[in-house]
């Protein structure tokens, strides 16, 4: 069965060693300038606050090809267990029923559960390990853009981001794993539901988006509890300043001095007290220099942050790594379940 | 005589329809068993019942004495060739009958290879690339090199051209005088059954009509001809199972163990072809375009 | 050896007819005491019919005393027809049959007239229990 199973998975196996090969190539060509590039500009040594100018430089300096390999780098990891799912997963069993070989692999000598066990095993397996080793290929090569990238992070550089920054998370760390396995399953469930390859595809891709676009934004940020903290205000505030008429303001921050790189959930302005304002105390209105800030510093004004810090960076990614692995075990559970009971 | 398959008051529904309902047959192990009827008859759901492909809704059936098989040992024993014999079309003829040798612990790769050469199958020809009697006997020979107790055929040859059925039946044929294997095969066709079946089983509207062997069936139903009767009037032992009327003349065609002492009867034998259309219109109403020559009185 | 063929619409079942090949092989003179039937697989395949009729015929065949099977070798045609003697011995008979054809079509009747008068005389013959060999 073993042999069947390869056979059968053959035509992908080649088309992914393929891709492999291609990725890695472009990779290999243009990493170790970036990394030379990346030694001479002393951002590797720059440690604490005050690197942002330092790493925004060196974006700056790369920006062009190395940003548009940087870009399809990512585009790539992310599609993988997406397109994995899509032509690895959907057309897995749907095609066995479409074509009816079903009938003639069911009636050797072997069961169904180990049919489907073998059947599952070794491009499940392959799966992860093609996502999971574009990830790290990827990671090695883009290491100095991300370092670079976090301690620039907030909207001011190009490409700065943290690692939690929506793009980022997902195409680093364990989480590849977890969204390959889920991926390929989902595949296969909707193969086993729908019964035909090209409408399977379809659902596997719709649902698989949807998913893929939920768990940031609903998920991700309920895992951990976030924490708070308050940053003064200081002259050439970092980060966002809007007013309103009447003496309205609002103060926004996606930078941490003390943590560059962790996850702002949210920021707004506060007293002295610790509660949130919105309105200017009359003094600060019209400051000499166009800079509100030393006065609302004077006032006891500081910008209270919401956010996760970097320290729980590895503990959401093997979280969620952890669910998505569930959810794919729960599916395949499903699968078994579902062809054990005989339908025609 | 042991059977290989028996099924009591077995039933399969889908959603609201009964593709097979109140099914009970006693079928004898060392036959060549022909299962004719119409299309949608329910012999496809009857056959993919005892090869495990489907669950019952009703009532049970055994397979060789066990339940249809779903371990391995049980399904070595039966082979199985599907309707419109599918194939890996990706696959060639060399890797299908690897595949046999993978997935069955009894295949006897010496025969299946023997069989491919014999039939003039390129072992490195694609099977999607066959035509459609190759495709079937490469089918067939995945079915038998496990050598299995029971070979379970769904509509073998509806889809070929003369030819190719004629060679497929030869073929079948001669794989059956060489050992012991006992054969189910449907049909929709009775001139492929009449020649080579030796008990038949007639499934007409989800439910068997008769079965028994040939000999049998072919002794036990009779073409009376004679004066015009009312069917009804014939002895309890003789069941009409169609009849058909003129002013004049009746033609029944009767099922019975008894001889027929009648003078007024014209008793002659029926061919099985006759035999089985004649269920058929039982099932469908009886004899409803004969009607159309009566004379009301 | 002789070579079988298979009439599907003739109504008459296949075993009988391949009894009657052999027995008209006989009396033709094609088939003789001591020659081999052909093997049941071969007739089988042959012929696409089970190889229980074949069979069948070869026992009939062998309880008629015309054939006898030998354990893995074959049947052997062990016995003759009647008297043993061939049509062509049948000189005196054929030539009444040939008069009496010639009286049929002087009396104005056609082959069909001719060939009915035949067909329900040997019927009712058979019927009254007259030994037809």
């Amino acid at each position: 069965m073993t042999w069947l199973t390869w056979r059968q998975f053959r035509p992908q196996a080649v088309t992914s060693v393929v891709a492999l090969a291609v990725f890695a190539i472009l990779l290999a060509a243009t990493g170790p300038h970036l990394a030379g590039m990346y030694a001479s500009s002393g951002v590797a040594s720059c440690h604490g606050g005050g690197c942002q100018p330092l790493a925004g430089n060196f974006l700056t300096t790369v920006s062009g090809g190395y940003t548009v390999v940087f870009m399809l780098g990512m585009a790539g990891v992310l599609l993988a267990p997406a397109l994995i799912g899509v032509f690895w997963g959907a057309p897995l069993l749907s095609r066995e029923f479409e074509t009816g070989t079903y009938r003639m692999a069911w009636t050797q000598s072997i069961t169904r559960a180990r049919w489907m066990a073998s059947k599952l095993a070794l491009p499940g397996l392959a799966a992860i390990a093609v996502t999971e080793g574009l990830s790290l290929m990827y990671g090695w090569w883009a290491a100095p853009i991300g370092q670079a990238a976090r301690l620039a992070s907030g909207s001011n550089f190009p490409l700065g981001m943290s690692p939690f920054s929506l793009l980022a998370f997902d195409a680093h760390g364990v989480v590849p794993i977890g969204y390959a396995a889920f991926g390929f399953t989902l595949g296969v469930t909707a193969g086993v539901l729908i019964r035909r390859a090209v409408p399977a595809m379809a659902v596997t891709l719709l649902i698989f988006a949807a998913v893929q676009f939920v768990v940031p934004l609903a998920i991700r940020p309920n895992l951990f509890p976030p924490e708070h903290a308050s940053q003064p205000l200081t002259a050439n505030f970092s980060g966002v300043q809007s007013q309103g008429p009447g003496r309205r303001f609002a103060l926004a921050l996606d930078y941490l001095d003390s943590q560059p790189g962790a996850w702002i959930y949210s920021s707004r302005a506060v007293n002295a007290a610790g509660q949130p304002v919105s309105i200017m105390p009359a003094a600060c209105a019209h400051p000499p220099n166009g800079d509100s800030m030393p006065c609302m510093a004077s006032h006891g004004f500081a910008v209270a942050v919401t956010y996760q810090p970097t320290s729980r960076y590895w503990p959401i990614q093997w979280t969620e790594t952890g669910i998505y692995l569930g959810l794919a075990v729960i599916l395949a559970g499903f699968c078994y379940w579902r062809l054990g009971r005989r339908l025609p | 005589m042991t059977s290989v398959i028996e099924t009591q008051e077995l039933g399969k529904r889908y959603r609201r329809l009964w593709a097979l309902a109140d099914c009970t047959l006693s079928i004898p192990a060392g036959h060549v068993v022909g299962l004719v009827g119409p299309n949608g008859a329910g012999k496809t759901t009857l056959l993919n019942l005892a090869v495990g492909l489907l669950a019952p809704t009703t009532g049970t059936i055994q397979v060789l004495g066990g339940p249809p098989p779903a371990k391995p040992a049980q399904l070595a024993r039966v082979g199985f060739l599907a309707q419109d014999a599918p194939v890996y079309a990706g696959l060639t003829v060399a890797e299908h009958l690897k595949l046999g040798a993978r997935l069955n612990p009894g295949w006897d790769a010496e025969f299946a290879r023997r069989r491919t050469d014999w039939l003039g199958l390129d072992p490195g020809q694609k099977a999607g690339k066959l035509s459609g009697g190759q495709r079937a006997q490469l089918a067939l020979t995945l079915a038998i090199g496990k050598r299995p107790d029971l070979l379970i055929l769904d509509e073998p040859v509806a889809s070929l051209d003369p030819l190719a059925r004629r060679e497929f039946l030869e073929d079948l044929m001669e794989a059956i005088a060489e050992g012991e294997l006992s054969v189910v095969l449907s049909s929709h066709l009775m001139a492929d059954l009449e020649r080579v079946c030796d008990y038949l089983v007639v499934l007409v509207g989800s439910r068997v009509r008769v079965a028994g062997p040939v000999d049998e069936l072919l002794a036990t139903h009779h073409l009376l001809t004679g004066p015009r009767r009312d069917p009804a009037t014939l002895p309890a032992g003789q069941e009409v199972i169609s009849a058909s009327h003129t002013d004049r003349q009746s033609t029944l065609l009767v099922r019975t163990s008894d001889p027929i002492l009648d003078p007024a009867w014209t008793v002659s034998g029926v061919g099985l072809e006759d035999m089985v259309l004649a269920y058929m219109r039982q099932a469908a109403g009886g004899g409803r375009r004969r009607d159309q020559l009566e004379v009301h009185r | 050896m002789i070579e079988f063929h298979l009439d599907g619409r003739s109504g008459v079942a296949p075993y009988m007819q391949l009894i009657h090949q052999v027995r008209q092989a006989l009396r033709l003179g094609l088939l003789r005491e001591g020659d081999q039937l052909p093997k049941v697989k071969d007739v089988a395949a042959g012929l696409a019919i089970n190889p229980n009729t074949v069979l069948k015929a070869y026992r009939e065949l062998e309880y008629e005393g015309l054939a006898a099977a030998r354990p893995g070798v074959g049947t052997f045609v062990t016995g003759t027809l009647g008297g043993g003697e061939s049509l062509a011995a049948h000189g005196p008979l054929r030539r009444e049959l040939q008069r009496w054809l010639a009286k049929a079509r002087r009396a104005g009747l056609d082959d069909e007239s001719i060939e009915a008068l035949f067909a329900s005389t040997f019927r009712s013959a058979a019927e009254t229990g007259e030994e037809i060999a």
